[in-house]
């Protein structure tokens, strides 16, 4: 069973006359990291909308394939229902978190199932813990910066205990400490719990290092999906259709086009370290050898 | 202009520790004794207690400074006002042309200054020693359906963020030369479109992104949902319940079976 | 920048700080103590993180804020002196939000508002609104609704309305955030052009890579102080002062730090530069 399960899916928003999907078919297993990777308009925020039922039921249209979550096809089954397998956190951090203090706020999702209250606390804790924000519980979102409002966001779609954790974009308002901050903490759950994870982003500079496959898109459509070496190999397709490749990767491309190869291929700024003093230290200095 | 829509100061007096649903009660109970006291003297008192409670709440100056600036106001007003209205009584003070001014209905208009200085004020002992949050869990733990309780706080919760994109707007439309302070009423009330738009638009578009969020998290999933945070009321809540319901039902009593003059 | 047809005596000083102090009516204490100039023609960046001052500082420059002590001189006037509106002639700022903004039922008379507030006549108007439609490419767009519009296209909009005031200087707040590779790239040009015109052009922005690829002098903000006022190069040699401002380099710089060893100076914005430099390293350019 896919965690997440596109087959062929077009999806247009009530009103639109545009195509949002167009025949996607895509798959994350469990305990994958995968970044749909994609402009605005290009489809990646209606995948998310979609891997946890709020398309079709709180956002309609005409839905057509079929999409399957942990098995569940999605038109089955409500929002609610689906909460409790995929968390979800959006782009803007002030308009998702509506209540008076942080412990409300990761404590809300549990509390709306039911859960008891002994166990609501432990999950409030691990939460908070998790993303870095213990001992917060009793501040108010809104004195909190942007990166803190969305760590905040985070726990409190993993209070829920979610198997999947989908974000729209979570770094887009940022400064690069918020980003950082964020992206650690994404880092954490992949690596420590394994958390499955769909993110979509525009800029492919962060996750390239740590995704384990990358999904493009451009107008709807898939244009290709793999392994981020393979689909991050040419920034100037990605500029093309409106994403930011990783700078060294463009490295890379200038590299190989100078030398006439096509062996480099960055992703962080590791790989590019490791590569090029490789490179340099079998040339010598001028004239040394 | 400051203002204040968060009175809470956070302090750790007897008034903060009590249940807020003990403070609700007692708030009402000085309110309906405002409403039913006729004596000027025992009014006097009775803002005296609130004002004292109001000192013991330990609260930031500038809030204290801001409750009772709007209090003092409105209670001069009314002392102020009230002899021009109210005629009747003797001894007459001043008598010229429509103004006729009796010594009577000067203490008529204190007392009633007093009477809506204690109703203006007495909420303030609420909302200087009690969080919002606590004030909406009392308001559901009194019956209010949770849904009404989620739309208060949440209200709450935005406005602030709500006033910072006010501010954002009209410094936007007045970096594009707009003047608010100049032109005529109706040109005037033109001038505010360029901030109402935009503001309800990210009202509206906030209120989506909120409704996508409160679906996420199962919200109305389950009529038995849980509550973290629960008030309980402990022994000391209880005396201080029983102790404010008789100081202040005794002279409703005195009052009315046994007519003391308050 | 010195527009190439003017000597260079009579480059104009246009904004003058001098030891700027602004603390917030919270108390918040937002600038300790600035000092810079702005003369005609440059282009700015002021950068830093989130808190850094970087916002208070612009808003001082067009009055919506006044100092608390300090003076800000605008053409030789000091701001307190001046109303908003009016230094809005000389000092245009597009917003960060474009919805903040835009309240009209289209985009041309979106773009007069601003004209039409500064008291031009009809014809001043009508030539300033179509320049500005020209500059930001809008007239497929003129008579949409803003609202309807992309968020690339909106900011746009905002951006021409501040044009059409014909300001010389213009303060852009995080212009490219939310843009594509591809509107991003366009809009930069226009502004590129704007500041070939001898517009002074002032980014806000926490992007170094944008710093990098377009700003010519580089003011660092961190905590209410100015850490660095330089050329990008002297800027991005100092990864320090840029973590200390909750900043990060970009990865080329991060990069080119990371191989000092091998003879790569530490101060290279593109990777462009990067690739020339290890390519002559290893004698092969």
């Amino acid at each position: 069973m896919h965690a997440l399960e596109m087959r062929d899916v077009s999806f247009k928003y009530k009103g639109s006359k545009q195509l949002a999907l167009e025949k996607v078919s895509l798959e994350v297993e469990k305990g994958e990291f995968v970044t749909l990777l994609g402009c605005n308009g290009s489809g990646k925020s209606t995948v998310c909308l979609l891997a946890n039922g709020l398309i079709p039921h709180a956002l309609p249209g005409e839905l057509s394939g079929e999409v399957r979550i942990f098995g569940e096809e999605v038109r089955q089954k409500s929002v609610a229902e689906f909460s409790t397998k995929v968390g979800i956190v959006f782009q803007e951090p002030e308009s998702q978190l509506f209540c008076m203090s942080v412990e409300e706020e990761v404590a809300f999702g549990p509390e709306n199932l039911a859960v008891p209250r002994e166990e609501i606390k432990n999950r409030v804790e691990w939460a908070l813990d998790l993303v870095g924000m213990k001992g917060y519980n009793d501040r108010s979102p809104f004195s909190l910066s942007g990166g803190q409002k969305q760590r905040v966001a985070i726990a409190a779609a993993l209070s829920m205990r979610p198997e999947m954790l989908v974000l729209d974009e979570p770094a887009y308002a940022l400064d690069p400490v918020g980003r950082m901050e964020l992206y650690s903490v994404l880092k954490e759950l992949k690596e420590k719990y394994g958390m499955t994870v769909v993110l979509a982003e525009r800029d492919a500079e962060e996750a390239a290092g740590f995704s384990d496959r990358i999904v493009l898109m451009d107008d709807g459509k898939v244009i290709e999906a793999g392994p981020p070496r393979l689909v991050l190999r040419d920034p100037g397709r990605l500029r093309g259709i409106g994403v930011v490749p990783p700078q060294v990767s463009e490295v890379a491309a200038l590299m190989n086009s100078r030398l006439k190869v096509s062996r480099f291929s960055f992703l962080t700024v590791d790989d590019a370290e490791r590569a090029i003093v490789q490179e340099l230290s079998s040339k010598g200095r001028p004239g040394a050898r | 202009m400051v203002m204040f829509i968060d009175l809470y100061t956070e302090a750790n007096t007897f008034l903060h520790r009590l249940d807020p649903r003990v403070k609700i009660v007692a708030v009402l109970l000085l309110s309906v004794l405002a409403f039913l006291m006729t004596n000027l003297y025992s009014l006097l008192l009775l803002l005296s207690f609130i004002f004292l409670l109001l000192f013991l709440s330990r609260a930031k100056w500038s809030k204290t400074y801001f409750a009772l600036k709007f209090v003092l106001r409105l209670m001069l007003l009314i002392v102020v006002l009230w002899p021009f209205f109210d005629r009747t009584g003797t001894p007459i003070l001043l008598d010229f042309g429509p103004v006729q001014i009796t010594e009577p209905a000067i203490w008529r208009g204190v007392t009633s200054a007093l009477r809506v200085g204690c109703l203006a004020s007495v909420w303030y002992i609420l909302m200087f020693t009690t969080s919002q949050r606590d004030l909406v869990l009392a308001l559901v733990r009194f019956g209010l359906r949770f849904d009404y309780g989620l739309t208060i706080a949440v209200s709450l919760r935005f406005f602030p963020t709500f006033v910072s994109t006010i501010d954002s707007i009209t410094d936007a439309q007045k970096a594009r030369g707009l003047v608010f302070a100049q032109g005529g009423l109706l040109e005037r009330s033109k001038k505010y479109v360029a901030v109402l738009v935009p503001a309800v638009v990210s009202a509206l578009r906030m209120a989506d992104s909120l409704s996508l969020a409160l679906q996420s998290r199962a919200y109305g999933a389950r009529f038995d949902r849980t509550y973290l945070r629960q008030l309980k009321m402990q022994a000391k809540d209880y005396v201080a319940l029983v102790v404010v319901v008789t100081l202040l039902v005794l002279p409703m009593i005195a009052k009315y079976v046994y007519s003391v003059p308050i | 920048m010195i527009p190439s047809r003017e000597a260079a005596s009579t480059v104009e000083r246009l904004v003058s700080v001098q030891n700027l102090k602004f603390t917030y009516e919270g108390g918040i204490e937002a600038l300790r103590g600035v000092s810079l100039n702005i003369d005609r023609g440059e282009y700015i960046a002021i950068v830093g993180g989130n808190g850094s001052g970087k916002t208070t500082l612009a808003k001082n420059f067009n009055g919506l804020l006044r100092p608390t002590s300090g003076t800000v001189t605008v053409k030789g006037r000091p701001t307190a002196q001046m109303g908003v509106a009016e230094l809005a002639r000389i000092i245009g700022y597009a917003f960060q939000n474009p919805d903040h903004q835009l309240f009209c039922s289209t985009v041309e008379e979106e773009i007069r508002f601003g004209p039409l507030n500064l008291g031009y006549s009809e014809n001043e108007i009508g030539t300033k609104v179509e320049r500005a439609i020209d500059a930001m490419n809008l007239g497929h767009v003129r008579m949409s609704a803003p609202l309807s519009l992309r968020l690339g296209e909106r900011r746009r909009v905002s951006i021409a309305s501040v044009v059409a005031m014909d300001p010389e200087v213009f303060i852009l707040d995080e212009p490219t955030t939310g843009l594509d590779a591809e509107e991003s790239r366009e809009l930069m040009e226009r502004l590129s052009s704007l500041n070939n015109e001898g517009k002074t052009i002032i980014l806000i922005t926490h992007d170094m890579k944008l710093v990098a690829e377009h700003a010519k002098r580089v003011v660092v903000m961190a905590r209410g102080r100015m850490l660095l006022d330089s050329d990008p190069r002297g800027a991005f040699s100092d990864l320090d002062l840029i973590r200390q401002s909750n900043l990060e380099p970009p990865a080329v710089t991060l990069l080119s730090h990371r191989l000092s060893d091998y003879g790569i100076p530490q101060d290279i914005i593109s990777p462009e530069e990067l690739v020339l430099h290890v390519m002559r390293f290893g004698g092969r350019s």
